[in-house]
């Protein structure tokens, strides 16, 4: 296939805006190629889209659609003779979850919170998310295999656990939700700061950072540590976010990459003593990004409307219920965590919420290189994927955030720095935001990119940059990004005109790395009494089988 | 006043989803329009006159539609109408009028569950009884009915406005179990009986003239008089700090009450 007389962006290669042929084969990008010819003359072109952090699948997910069968209501798509049917907005199902995305041009997203003991539901749901590649972090900040470990500073054994726990998962990379704070929910409790203990583990959240930062780079795995941190969703906690960022600077990574990623840091950028003098401080956190290069962050920028919030964040989800009278629902997921679940709705007219949407936008357009700052909506807790055209034309234009700012709260004026911004993103920062950066900190190196050996994976839009101004025709931008001309998926046209003409089968990654046998065998010491004495499951059924993986990619890494 | 005659061509085996069966969209169609409108027959489309007989009397004005005959299988009759009338004579299947925001519906037979669904104003009459959900919510919605006002001659089943945010709700006979569940607003008289109303009421206020059990969480107020009869008065429900009124002639007491 070959893509012909495109405007391309493939900050990777560092091509911005050049006119040229892509050539796809064997699913692959080559150098020169036959077959079927796409005109994409004058056409804005880029690699297909990259998803870092999402929430699309398992029993979080599961949960946020029994409880809202209120949400099925919306996106109603019947079902044609390729496609089957859609509902959902905040929850989607798992069909629309795929065709959303690819008809936005995304072909590869990473769902970013699954538990090991419930990673086989995981798995059920991302095997029928079609089209799009896919990919499942794996948690482990509150586990208590990982806390003992760190306790008595074994990073051997920790390390060992990691690469066991991911196999055992099939997973990605290591999360971190609120390290420590998951299993001080246990007792009804939280973990309020990076040196506050966690109960009966003799340990804090700062070695539990440290510690899981270590193991990861020992292990020398693709992606960094991804971490969602402590007192997140609170006012002030912008200084938790600091020293968070600060505690692993000393840690080199084994890999071309950030040592950390710390995740939605719209609810991490908070200042104000309570909700009264709530107020944005992302310029402190975009300025520490400014002057350093060991850490990335996504934005978890919020949409006015409905969003569902779902984290292994537990004791946040129950202050939000509390906050807003919402529904609420509870998880403990024995010895690894807790999570929960808890609908809202984001309003213009709320003064919280609309410095919340500030602040997302703030962080992208103050840290001056987009490469350390993806773009997500944290979805569906900042609100559903399905709007990142608003998040990318709000970027490009200070038109459209003025047009924003005039119906939202005008506290939002007074407590945060958004309306004296005048940056306008170019489609090079978007192309970073949404491709080459998530590929990169995800550490896919045959993602969001076009050179030679890459995936062929395209997205072309209806646009064409040489005669559009995405400040001024912020509308026309928008329809154009959620409805592409064209997405390739592994070099086969999966979406044209804003249409699914094909529905391929998406590959889940996963890391497979190794351990030296000896630390191995202690962690399996360690396990058989867990299992033994606490969980409600045998080990033997623990572990997540190939069947329920059945086109995955499987990347190796480890210690020898 | 223009009125349309609809009658069944048959006994309906599979239900109908016939949502187009509304008076202020037929206002603006002929009666070839209307003949053509469409309908669900399980998961098979059809036509309005596949189905039944249309009939226009070529009136002018407001337009009424009269449904004659058995409509128990025909779903979602009205909803979501603005203006205009229908007129029963039979039975209604689910979701009648849901949806509905002004105009009027008169049942002369009994109408299915979810009937008023969600209603937002205008007026529904059952002579005969009305099944479950009668002016409830969707499935995890938080509002019910917000307005207008359905009146029942028989009975009402479970779930009787439940999530009910605003309007009213009068069933002379009995109703079933958790009326006016999460009432956040809504006026529901019951004449008969009912078993446990207002669980989770924040504000509003039901009557049972008959007999009821009442939640332990609700507390004694005092007696009340309300139309001639002498009611016990509740405030609650306690477990969501509600100020809902409850009033009961007849308290079914096995002890835990604190009055
Ligand atoms: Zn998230």
């Amino acid at each position: 296939m070959i893509i012909k007389g495109g405007i391309v962006y493939d900050p990777t290669n560092g091509i911005f805006g050049e006119e040229m042929d892509i050539f796809l084969d064997g699913g692959k990008v080559v150098e020169e190629a036959k077959g079927e010819e796409i005109d994409a003359q004058g056409l804005l072109v880029m690699p297909g889209g990259v998803d870092a952090h999402t929430h699309i699948a398992g029993t979080k997910v599961n949960t946020g659609r029994i409880m809202r069968p209120e949400d099925a209501r919306s996106g109603l798509e019947p079902k044609t003779k390729i496609l089957r049917p859609c509902t959902g907005y905040t929850v989607p199902n798992c069909y629309a979850i795929g065709y959303r995305y690819a008809r936005m041009g995304y072909t590869t997203v990473f769902e970013a919170a699954t538990p090991i003991l419930e990673a086989r539901h995981t798995h059920e749901e991302l095997e029928e998310i079609p089209i799009v590649d896919k990919g499942a972090l794996t948690l482990f900040g509150s586990n208590w295999e990982v806390l003992e470990c760190v306790r008595d500073g074994d990073l051997d054994k920790l390390a060992a656990y990691v690469a066991w726990g991911l196999r055992a998962s099939r997973g990605y990379g290591v999360k971190v939700v609120n390290p420590g704070g998951g299993e001080a929910w246990g007792f009804g409790g939280n973990v309020k700061g990076l040196d506050d203990p966690v109960p009966n583990f003799d340990t804090t959240p700062r070695e539990i950072i440290r510690g899981l930062v270590k193991a990861n780079e020992m292990l020398n795995l693709p992606h960094s540590v991804h971490l969602h941190t402590n007192n997140l969703g609170k006012p002030g906690n912008y200084t938790t976010a600091l020293e968070t960022l600060d505690i692993v600077k000393d840690i080199a990574p084994t890999r071309d990459r950030q040592v950390l990623h710390v995740t939605h840091m719209q609810f991490s950028s908070y200042g104000g003593t309570g909700w009264r003098d709530f107020k944005s401080e992302a310029p402190q956190i975009a300025e520490y990004f400014n002057r350093n290069d060991h850490v990335t962050m996504d934005m978890g920028q919020l949409i006015f409307g409905n969003a569902t919030t779902m984290t292994a964040d537990a004791p946040l989800e129950y202050s939000n219920a509390r906050l807003l009278h919402a529904k609420w629902s509870n998880h403990d997921i024995e010895l690894e965590e807790s999570s929960g679940v808890v609908p809202l709705v984001y309003g213009r007219k709320m003064p919280i919420n609309a410095i919340q949407w500030a602040i997302g936008l703030e962080l992208a357009l103050l840290t001056e290189s987009p490469w350390k700052t993806l773009l997500t909506t944290d979805h569906p807790n900042g609100g559903p994927f399905v709007n990142y055209p608003e998040v990318i034309t709000l970027l490009m234009s200070g038109a459209k955030r003025e047009e924003e700012m005039a119906t939202l709260h005008e506290l939002v004026a007074k407590r945060t720095v958004l309306p004296t911004i005048e940056r306008e993103m170019d489609w090079g920062d978007i192309a970073v935001m949404t491709r080459a950066a998530p590929a990169k900190v995800l550490g896919l190196a045959e993602k969001g990119h076009l050179g030679v050996g890459a995936d062929a994976d395209v997205t072309v839009y209806d646009l064409r940059p040489e005669k559009i101004d995405p400040a001024r025709d912020h509308k026309r931008v928008k329809e154009a990004l959620g409805r592409v001309k064209y997405t390739i998926k592994g070099g086969e046209v999966v979406v044209r005109d804003g249409e699914i003409v094909a529905v391929p089968r998406g590959r889940t990654y996963w890391v497979d790395a190794s351990v030296p046998e000896k630390d191995a065998e202690r962690v399996q010491a360690d396990l058989v009494d867990k299992f033994d004495k606490y969980y409600s499951i045998q080990k033997s059924n623990y572990m997540v089988q190939d069947a329920y993986v059945t086109n995955p990619v499987v990347v190796k890494a480890g210690v020898i | 006043m223009r009125e349309i005659a609809i009658v069944p061509l048959q006994e309906f085996e599979v239900p109908l989803e016939a949502e187009n069966i509304r008076p202020d969209l037929f206002a603006t169609l002929s009666l070839e329009e209307i003949r053509d409108l469409e309908v669900w027959e399980g998961n098979r489309k059809r036509v309005l006159s596949d189905l039944f007989s249309v009939a226009d009397d070529d009136g002018t004005g407001e337009c009424l539609i009269r449904l004659d005959g058995d409509f128990s299988r025909v779903k979602r009759i009205g909803e979501g109408m603005r203006e205009g009338k229908i007129l029963v004579r039979g039975n209604v299947g689910m979701r009648a009028g849901s949806g509905m925001h002004g105009g009027s519906m008169q049942i002369e037979g009994d109408a299915g569950d979810w009937l008023g669904r969600e209603m937002r104003g205008g007026s529904i009459n059952v002579k005969g009884n009305a099944g479950n959900y009668v002016g409830s919510r969707y499935w995890g919605e938080r509002c019910g009915m917000r307005g207008g006002e359905i009146k029942i001659e028989g009975s009402a089943g479970a779930y009787l406005g439940d999530h009910i945010c605003g309007g009213r709700i009068v069933v002379k006979g009995d109703a079933g179990d958790f009326p006016g569940a999460s009432n956040r607003g809504g006026a529901i008289t019951i004449g008969g009986d009912a078993h446990l109303p207002g669980a989770e009421m924040v504000s509003g206020a039901i009557v049972v003239k008959g007999r009821a059990r009442v939640l332990p969480s609700y507390g004694f107020q005092e007696t009340a008089e309300i139309e001639g009869k002498l009611l016990w008065k509740f405030v609650g429900d306690l477990v969501e700090k509600g100020k809902g009124e409850l009033y009961v002639a007849l308290v079914e007491d096995d002890g835990q009450l604190d009055k």
